[in-house]
């Protein structure tokens, strides 16, 4: 909020310097941001928390600069000269709901000559950014800077019936506020209204039809204390926030209700003449009985961790306007009208503690047991999956977890993909970010081909974060990990295109990690993956993840001008990591024996392996994969797998004989279970 | 004796060649100290037969003779095997290697652990929650009830049937409070969003935020926890500043600045010229938060704090814009490896 520092010690006796006086403010949380010098003023720009509306205006702000020791704040003086007329026979006020209209306050001014503020008015609206538009309504809004109390003036002429009344807005009702624009209102709205209809949105923006003119004569100035809940939601459903508003939805001072409709109505006739009618228009006159809030010094000390002696918690409590009664240790403070914060003894403790300051507090640590600390809950899974893409070789990347409609339908061929319904963002920043992720390969596709975009010669990058489901109950959330491979693997002599065996080797590596070695590869048909170069990766019988080349269509999406190598995999089946025990290392030498194989290609590796060790004695230790060769003399449909046997026995040397037995009785079994033959 | 300089130059010339090694150009350099036609330590010799008496001329003139004979000889030689050196079996071991590609934790990640491992040190358990949220763990149990003001401050993306996305790692604290028993200290890192973007904000970005609750605990014990804590994230000459502020679950609240970590408290474009920097928001836990949680407030009294991820990676890492975190650019990425180890 802007102010201005001339206005501020109008409020203030005494001469702090204005440097001292900013520092002391932002000391005690009124954080003075900006000060721009004007002609014989400064502007202060000072951020104040939501907490604080009776510090939105200047003497709000001096009360506090006189607690925080920067002179005394003075008493307001306020002397209304009343005509011979009483104020009941110019208007009339109801309010019908007390509820959402605690107190209603108005004053009325006939005779008044609307025209042009004075320039040192017109001034100090605008150094704190209100436009001056004539002396009636600056005068209000000169009030509202002043102490806070938002306020409007009516032209009385307007108002049928010369009547106000606080009600309820009814469906359908419409008014006109003074931007011109038509409002739709509902019984949640809180309005005033004249005899016919309604005049002003309560708290929040007046009506066009009453608003002051040039030939305005007659005015009825508002001052009232309305429910900041109601304010707020109407504010919010209109998307009206105005000065009024701002103060009356965090809370105003009930009792600052009279003295504004005193203080307005005085300038009023000292801007623009006219005679004050007698009395006020005050629908609750008896404030309820102040709040008392209870605070024990020694516990306050306790709580702070040092001490703080009553001569200074008494003055300060009394210069807050919390009217401290003392009985030893024991204070008995009141909630000020203006603050609507204060109801706990917690409350007063930041009171004491902000303006003792926090740089006085011995800084110290908490003693606490030693039992050493833990990681719980997903962490230790995915931060082993984190060291498991950095082992592979991948860069960690962080994408968004939300994406498109269209990126959602694009990747939702992926089975990953479809454990439950998209969910959708209520108010999405834009289009592209508007469906929460069920599968990361989206986000990751979309940052390769961007890195292949940008001339890189090989993508490999790894997520690890969360997908999420819309469910009948809660929405699920699921840790995954995934990865995308692309573009020209190799050293800088040796490089070449990535390819599955190239993914499925990263894969592997990452599923040791995370001790699914065990995992079993199977074909498979995905609809986010290019048919042919898809796989099903299978742990226990549970398929937990994909691996393959990304379908064409998912390509040319995010433009990437090569292909995408990508895998995913649900951490949901990795157990917690076991204490590795470890493997003995064999005594003994191994004896290896090439076998090359020429079989169909409908016969696949790992049933050609799983044959080979069915046909062999347990000491086969190890089957290798050596050279796959098709082409020139081998039939279509065929292929030539050489395979190294690797035989090992744990407690002795195998003899040649042995191992021949073993090698010939195997590819007479292979050669009798399958249709195979031998070079 | 004349022919007593001639043989301490030889050793000379011979320790000399031995400590150029299969260097080319030291062993040049060897030639020209010794062999030089200009200035030559063997033209100074010749030079000196001139002057020596008849008798000694002899002598000295087939040593000298000798002399020539090996330094020329051992100069062809180290000539050329340093040249060898250089291209035998045509190696040039100044050609780039073919490097394993080595990964790299992402800088949000390696920030994370690392402010993981020091509260980890000092007996604080790390613990995660949803990220899809309800009202109640996101807002009300934390103070915020419908309609306060405070949820203006928060941009919330909302999802169908009033969920939201969590707009900070707080309701961690309240599912924390609201199943386990004082003592508690946690630590919370994770992703949180807010409807919100430029060079600053990211829709989603990281916290990590901090629980302390137990009987006695201090403001005092806030500052202190969190004076240890920012001196092991960032430098132990850091000064730490602690301010008035408002957050609805904390009283009091304080928002803390370090000095400026670019500029050194001198006033750089980073810390908008006033040396310091907001780095987080902290206080004591709020009695209704307590209340909402079913922890007895007037037995136990706490803290907590909350920073963001990416800040402190824009801070330690300086880097322009908060988005680059979220771009994927391997260029980016891959500048970081694991991180140093704390």
């Amino acid at each position: 909020m802007k102010l201005s520092l001339a206005w501020l010690r109008d409020h203030l006796e005494g001469d702090t310097p204005a440097t001292e006086l900013a520092g002391r403010l932002t000391a005690v949380g009124m954080n003075v941001e900006l000060r721009e010098p004007v002609p014989s003023d400064e502007v202060w720009d000072v951020d104040i928390t939501a907490n604080r509306p009776d510090a939105m205006n200047h003497r709000g702000m001096a009360r506090e600069a006189a607690a925080a020791g920067c002179g005394q704040l003075r008493p307001i003086e306020v002397l209304v000269p009343e005509g011979g007329v009483a104020a009941a026979e110019l208007a009339g006020l109801e309010v019908e709901d007390t509820q959402s209209c605690p107190r209603y306050c108005a004053r009325v001014i006939r005779g008044v000559k609307v025209g042009p503020s004075p320039a040192w008015l017109a001034e100090r609206l605008s150094r704190c950014g209100v436009r001056p538009i004539n002396n009636v309504v600056d005068a209000t809004n000169y009030v509202l800077l002043d102490v806070g109390q938002p306020l409007h003036a009516f032209d009385l002429r307007f108002l049928a019936g010369r009547k106000i009344r606080v009600r309820r807005g009814t469906t359908g009702e419409r008014m006109t506020t003074l931007d011109g624009v038509e409002r739709l209102l509902t019984s949640e709205d809180v309005v005033i209204a004249d005899a016919e209809k309604a005049v002003a949105l309560a708290g929040i923006m007046g009506g066009a039809d009453s608003e002051i003119r040039f030939d305005t004569t007659e005015v009825l100035v508002e001052s009232a204390f309305f429910d900041p809940i109601l304010v707020r939601r109407t504010a919010r459903r209109l998307g009206l926030a105005t000065e009024a508003s701002r103060r009356f939805e965090r809370g105003t001072d009930r009792a600052m209700a009279r003295v504004g409709a005193d203080l307005a109505a005085e300038l009023i006739v000292r801007l623009a003449g006219g005679e004050v009618a007698a009395g006020v228009l005050d629908s609750s006159p008896t404030l309820p009985a102040p709040h008392p809030v209870a605070l024990d010094r020694q516990r306050l000390c306790t709580f702070v961790g040092c001490d703080i002696p009553s001569s200074f918690v008494l003055p300060l409590l009394a210069a807050l306007g919390c009217e401290p009664l003392v009985a030893g240790d024991q204070i008995t403070c009141v909630s000020p009208t203006w603050r609507v914060d204060l109801e706990l003894a917690e409350d007063l403790y930041e009171e004491v503690l902000r303006h003792f300051g926090y740089d006085r507090v011995p800084s110290a640590l908490p003693v606490a047991s030693t039992e050493p600390g833990k990681r719980l809950g997903s962490w230790p899974l995915t931060d082993r999956a984190r060291g498991a893409l950095v082992l592979a070789g991948l860069a960690e990347a962080v994408t968004y977890a939300f994406v498109s409609a269209e990126q959602d339908v694009a990747t939702v061929g992926s089975p990953l993909a479809q454990r439950g319904e998209p969910i959708g963002l209520a108010n999405p920043l834009s289009s592209r970010l508007a469906v929460m992720r069920r599968t990361i390969l989206a986000g990751l596709a979309e940052a390769a081909a961007g890195n292949l975009r940008r001339g890189a010669q090989a993508v490999m990058l790894g997520e690890v974060g969360r997908v999420f489901f819309g469910t009948a109950g809660r929405p699920r959330e699921e840790e995954r990990l995934a990865l995308v491979v692309a573009g020209r693997l190799g050293g800088w002599d040796r490089q070449s295109q990535a390819d599955f065996l190239d993914l499925k080797g990263i894969v592997e590596a990452v599923l040791d990690q995370l001790g699914l070695s065990e995992a079993t590869w199977r074909p498979a048909t995905a609809a986010v993956l290019a048919p042919g170069d898809a796989a099903m990766i299978v742990v226990d019988g549970q398929e937990v993840g994909i691996a393959g080349r990304l379908a064409d269509a998912v390509v040319a999406g995010v433009e990437s001008p090569l292909p995408l190598w990508v895998a995913e995999i649900d951490l949901g089946c990795v157990a917690a990591a076991p204490q590795p025990t470890m493997r003995p290392i064999p005594r003994f030498p191994a004896v290896e024996a090439d076998l090359t194989i020429r079989h169909a290609r409908s016969l696949s590796y790992a049933e050609l392996v799983s044959a080979i060790h069915k046909a062999s004695p347990p000491w086969l230790d190890d089957v290798q994969p050596v050279v796959q060769y098709a082409g020139e003399g081998v039939a279509a449909g065929e292929l030539k797998t050489t395979v190294r046997l690797v035989y090992r026995l744990a407690d002795r040397s195998l003899t040649q004989d042995e191992v021949n037995q073993a090698h010939f009785a195997l590819m007479e079994e292979l050669a009798r279970r399958l249709a195979v033959s031998f070079q | 004796m004349a022919t007593e300089l001639l043989h301490r130059s030889r050793e000379e010339f011979l320790a000399a060649l031995a400590a150029a090694g299969p260097d080319p150009e030291a062993v040049e350099a060897v030639r020209v100290r010794f062999a030089g036609r200009r200035s030559g330590l063997l033209r100074d010799l010749e030079e000196k037969l001139k002057t020596l008496p008849r008798e000694e001329k002899p002598a000295y003139g087939k040593a000298l003779n000798e002399l020539k004979k090996l330094v020329e000889e051992r100069l062809t030689a180290a000539a050329e095997a340093a040249s060898q050196a250089k291209f035998s079996s045509g190696l040039d071991v100044t050609l780039p290697g073919r490097r394993p590609l080595v990964g790299s934790l992402h800088p949000v990640t390696l920030v994370r652990q690392e402010i993981e491992s020091i509260f980890l040190r000092m007996g604080y358990s790390v613990a995660d929650g949803p990220e899809i949220e309800d009202d109640w763990h996101n807002f009300e149990a934390l103070n915020m009830p419908p309609d306060h003001p405070a949820r203006d401050a928060q941009d919330t993306f909302y999802l169908a049937g009033g969920m939201v996305l969590r707009t900070h790692t707080s309701p961690v604290q309240v599912r924390t409070m609201e199943s386990q028993r004082p003592p508690i200290r946690l630590l919370i890192p994770g992703r949180v969003y807010r409807r919100d973007s430029d060079l600053r904000h990211s829709p989603m970005f990281h916290q990590v935020e901090c629980l302390v609750v137990d009987q006695g605990i201090t403001f005092g014990h806030l500052k202190g926890t969190l004076e240890a804590f920012l001196h092991g994230l960032f430098d132990p000459s850091l000064a730490v500043r602690f301010r008035p502020s408002f957050f609805p679950f904390t009283e009091p609240s304080a928002e803390v600045d370090i000095t400026c970590v670019l500029c050194r408290g001198k006033g750089c474009a980073m810390c908008s010229g006033s040396g310091w920097i907001e780095i987080l928001g902290s206080g004591m836990v709020d009695p209704r938060v307590f209340k909402a949680c079913g922890i007895d407030a007037a037995r136990y009294t706490g803290f907590a704090f909350g920073l963001g991820l990416d800040r402190v990676a824009v801070l330690k890492y300086r880097l322009p814009d908060l988005r680059l975190l979220f771009g994927g650019d391997e260029r980016f990425l891959r500048q970081f490896g694991m991180g140093v180890p704390s």
